[in-house]
């Protein structure tokens, strides 16, 4: 009974982050259309679940559920209109000084109310319908946002401004990305037939890989990597003897690492068996603890630079010391 | 299975005796086969031939070429294999030592809230970072016992304060509530430890993806002893199996064998859990399978359920592996399905009168 | 086991002594100071109204509920014995209970044995080599010559179940499984056998074979019973010393036609219970 009851809190957790976070099988996000009109200030927007949602003015108080919107809402420099966050919002630093209000599967509806924001962003998963009644008809609108790919991830950050005021702020941000992006892309040639394995649960509780339709798998296809993955969808538990047979070249772990015992690229390395996979030999295993590559947020673009240096450097590393043999 | 002979010497020699030579080398065959089906099948496809040359080489201590077959049969696929099998027995003795002595067909490790400890117990230990120096999941591994036996301690404390006979409703009781209350211990310890509630969440599910050499060492350690335990009180389970006044009248020492049974099995359970996580309803499908073949006499069915456990799991295991290779199902989800239909079966006939 | 001086002082000294013995369940005492003592030989008779304290008198003696005052057994405290021990001198035969699990009828009867076996290691070791044709008589067999295989034979054939050895505890008839149980209860060999209501909804056909089989069993020197009764006949016919029990108290005890006495019975139980009998009893007159 209690191991049911537990099976049941884990497989709920693992298939809410899953379905959080991966995209692909639900189609594409839809396209949100932004319209902010000059004329009075109101704003119109549809979110990405297809609602419209009409505010008189830009809204100046907002509560973000969702770890992603938090930091898109800082990235388009409207930090300061957050009076509430989701607890699992942790980035920037500062976000720690928000209030929190309880997310996900426990949401607190009184506490959001209580906050008395303008608008409440929250991604769709999380939510009831009877929970998104109850919030309009205290006078706060929900906007759903809830970015599939990185094409989604635009259309958020400018969904987001458009709410805000910040327009020209998002449009800014989303440049940036795409800028850092399509250089980025370059570098792809290079890495042609280079395989990627991205570790998202490490050995000691069942690995889970990231698969198709996840951010890491559509940022190793825009540097040019193939993610050995690539035939799962999503998140998925898969098996160690598989890695050990696809034998990828690079290995990014996103486990956190809590300052004791060997890291999570060591761990990696001192695996029984593993020590045959090309990754492990040339120590091309890379650690992105801090959800770079895993939510769809402008940093996604970071994140990909960090594996790009990554890798540009190992092969570098690796050019180095083949010269000297030969 | 060994066929009723005529005669009454034979018929009470039987009734203590154990299985002879030969059974035992028959389940230990089906133990090896379906182990080595299990070695020699998994999501990547490595020729059996191969697996044969591998297996030998390592039972003769010959050096072992160094290829990715060879990290996939005996780095990963053999250790995870044994540490599946041992599990399975463990889990399936302690299950059979359990339903033996509180005299209810349903009971196994989680009803005296034994394995919801152990749960508690390693999940603290990843919450809050308790790890011994040295030792590989050590800190998991420890605080899984100490808590079961904690458990054990507390849930008899109650039920022998509630009624001094500890009656077997009243220790399945205090169990069950004694359970939901660590579950909520355990929802609180998530709660607060939110920046690895990822692991935990994991870990709960039961995984032996990662068991090595060293957890085989482990459970085959505590199996051999709680199981040698066990066997050992197969008579006064036998005795229990019929009533608990039954065993006093006949002369077992109530009080002192039902602690030694019960700390043998969380013994064995604390460590299953902390080496694999929770993997529910192990305790209670093998044993009520196994005994269909073997009947009620626990010198028969102990070491029976100590193989069928092993076949059972590893066979889950199996299927876990393989339904949608290359994903991965967690054992549990394979071990539930197959428990929870069983367990409606027994509660069925059992309301019927008829176990 | 002192067994030259329980011979030796078998005739004057008791088998079992019970001197002030009391239970109480919380704020309720269920047994009051009770006194009494049984000498080899002897059968007594349990008698009284229900809830009078015959059950918990019996749990109290084979210590199943914590009691206060002495409980000797030839003069050893009895609570000073292991479970063991204690089960090699007093044998105790419940009320009929229900069974669910299908042991056969062989496998029950040798738990019996459990009180007279070695242990593991002697069982591993031993292989049932003592087939000795052993006195019966007793709890002199040294644990190392007494025959399982033989003991459960004998009970079996005692109690008239040696063709049923084989056959599953569920496929029988409620006497059928009284007398498994009492096979069981005589494998373990005991000196005192203690039965609570042994015949209670047995047809009256196993009611006479079990009474018969226990007249039987006390022939054999060195043995006494003690049974609870709710049937007053029977108390008469097979007992020869008795307590009547009221209240947790024992209204009455000794001989046992003097405690069912016309007025111990009318103090007990209100009403002429011997009146009453005969005018049952009359109704078969011709």
């Amino acid at each position: 009974m209690k191991n049911r009851k537990m099976r049941a809190i884990a497989m709920m957790t693992g298939v809410f982050a899953a379905a959080v976070m991966m995209a692909g099988f639900s189609g594409r996000a839809l396209a949100a259309e932004t319209e902010a009109k000059e004329s009075g200030a109101a704003v119109t927007v549809t979110d990405m679940k297809g609602r419209e949602i009409t505010l008189e003015e830009p809204a100046t108080r907002v509560v973000a559920l969702s770890a992603a919107d938090c930091e898109i809402l800082y990235a388009v420099g409207a930090g300061d209109l957050l009076v509430g966050r989701g607890e699992y919002c942790d980035y920037p630093a500062e976000v720690w000084d928000v209030p929190s209000v309880q997310s996900g599967m426990g949401t607190n509806i009184e506490q959001i109310i209580a906050l008395e924001p303008q608008v409440l962003l929250m991604s769709s998963m999380a939510q009831t319908t009877e929970q998104v009644t109850q919030l309009e008809e205290a006078g706060v609108h929900v906007v759903v946002s809830d970015a599939q790919d990185i094409e989604g991830v635009y259309t958020s950050v400018r969904m987001i401004g458009a709410l805000l005021g910040k327009d020209a702020e998002a449009e800014a941000v989303v440049a940036e990305m795409q800028e850092k992006l399509a250089a980025l892309a370059e570098a792809a040639p290079e890495n042609e037939g280079k395989t990627i394995y991205f570790e998202v649960s490490p050995l000691e509780y069942g690995l889970w890989a990231a698969g198709n339709g996840t951010f890491m798998n559509e940022v190793a296809e825009l540097l040019g990597l193939t993610n050995i993955f690539a035939d799962v969808d999503g998140w998925a538990q898969v098996s160690e003897e598989e890695v050990i047979a696809r034998n990828p070249d690079y290995i990014v772990t996103i486990s956190m690492y809590f300052g004791e015992g060997p890291t999570p690229e060591e761990e990696i390395m001192g695996r029984a068996g593993w020590d045959v996979i090309t990754a492990v030999q040339t120590q091309g295993i890379l650690n992105l603890p801090n959800n770079e590559l895993s939510r769809p947020v402008p940093r996604l673009a970071d994140g990909a630079k960090m594996l790009e240096d990554f890798i540009s450097g190992a092969a570098e590393e690796e050019e180095a010391e083949e010269k000297p043999a030969a | 299975m060994p066929v009723k002979e005529k005669g009454n010497e034979n018929s009470i020699r039987k009734a203590r005796r154990t299985y002879g030579l030969f059974v035992y080398l028959f389940f230990a065959g089906i133990t090896l086969l379906t182990f080595l089906l299990c070695v020699s099948t998994g999501s990547v496809p490595v020729p059996a031939g191969e697996t044969a040359r591998m297996l030998l080489r390592a039972v003769l201590r010959q050096d072992q070429p160094q290829t990715a077959f060879t990290s996939i049969i005996l780095s990963s696929r053999l250790p995870r294999v044994l540490c599946v099998a041992l599990t399975g027995a463990a889990l399936s003795v302690s299950g059979t030592a359990m339903q033996g002595l509180l005299k209810n067909p349903l009971a196994d490790g989680s009803t005296l809230g034994v394995s919801s400890g152990a749960s508690l117990g390693a999940a603290a230990a990843i919450a809050f970072d308790i790890t011994l120096p040295s030792l590989p999941f050590a800190g998991t591994f420890v605080l899984a016992v100490v808590f079961a036996f904690l458990s054990l301690l507390i849930t008899l404390a109650i039920a022998w304060k509630m009624d001094h006979s500890l009656s077997t409703n009243t220790i399945i009781l205090v169990g069950v509530v004694y359970a939901m209350l660590v579950n909520s211990i355990l929802s609180l310890v998530v709660t607060f430890a939110s920046d690895k509630v990822k692991n935990i969440t994991f870990w709960t599910m039961g995984s032996l993806a990662g068991a090595g050499y060293s957890g085989a060492l482990v459970l085959s350690v505590s199996l051999a002893a709680g199981g040698i335990i066990l066997f050992r009180f197969a008579g006064e389970l036998n005795a229990f199996a019929i009533g608990e006044d039954n065993a006093r009248n006949i002369g077992v020492d109530v009080r002192r064998v039902r602690w030694i049974i019960l700390a043998a099995v969380s013994l064995m359970t604390g460590i299953c859990v902390a080496v694999g996580g929770s993997i529910a309803f192990v305790g209670l499908a093998a044993p009520h399978i196994v005994r269909r073949i073997t009947g009620p006499n626990h010198y028969r069915l102990l070491p029976a359920a100590a193989f069928g456990g092993a076949v059972f799991l590893m066979l889950c295991d199996l299927a876990a592996r393989m339904i949608l290779n290359p994903v991965q199902l967690p054992i549990g989800v394979v071990t539930s399905m197959v428990g929870s239909v069983l367990f409606i079966g027994i509660f069925y006939r059992g309301r019927k009168g008829q176990v | 086991m002192n067994q030259s001086a329980g011979n030796t002082f078998s005739n004057n000294s008791p088998m079992l002594e019970v001197r002030g013995l009391s239970v109480s369940y919380g704020e309720k005492q269920a047994l009051k100071a009770l006194d009494f003592s049984i000498q080899e030989g002897e059968w007594w008779i349990l008698a009284g109204p229900n809830g009078s304290g015959k059950t918990t008198l019996v749990n109290a003696v084979t210590r199943g509920v914590p009691s206060t005052g002495t409980i000797r057994w030839r003069g050893k405290n009895l609570r000073n014995m292991n479970s063991r021990e204690m089960a090699g001198h007093i044998g105790v035969l419940a009320q009929n209970r229900s069974v669910d699990v299908s042991f056969s009828v062989g496998e029950v009867v040798q738990m019996g044995c459990y009180a007279h076996s070695t242990g593991w290691f002697g069982k591993l070791f031993r292989n049932d080599r003592g087939n000795k044709e052993s006195s019966r008589q007793g709890r002199s067999i040294p644990a190392s010559c007494f025959s399982e295989e033989r003991a459960v034979e004998d009970a079996l054939k005692a109690v008239g179940l040696s063709e049923m050895a084989d056959r599953s505890i569920l496929e029988l008839s409620g006497g059928e499984l009284q007398r498994v149980f009492l096979a069981q209860v005589f494998a373990q060999d005991p000196e005192l056998l203690i039965l609570d209501e042994p015949a209670n909804h047995l047809d009256l056909v196993y009611q006479k074979q079990i009474f018969e089989l226990l007249a039987e069993w006390i022939r054999t020197p060195g043995r006494a019973i003690l049974t609870v009764v709710h049937d007053l006949s029977l108390a008469l016919a097979f007992g020869q010393k008795g307590i009547l029990m009221s209240e947790g108290k024992a209204a009455a005890s000794g001989d046992v036609r003097e405690v069912l006495s016309r007025d111990h019975l009318q103090a007990v139980y209100g009403m002429d219970v011997h009146s009453w009998m005969r005018k049952m009893l009359g109704q078969w007159d011709e």
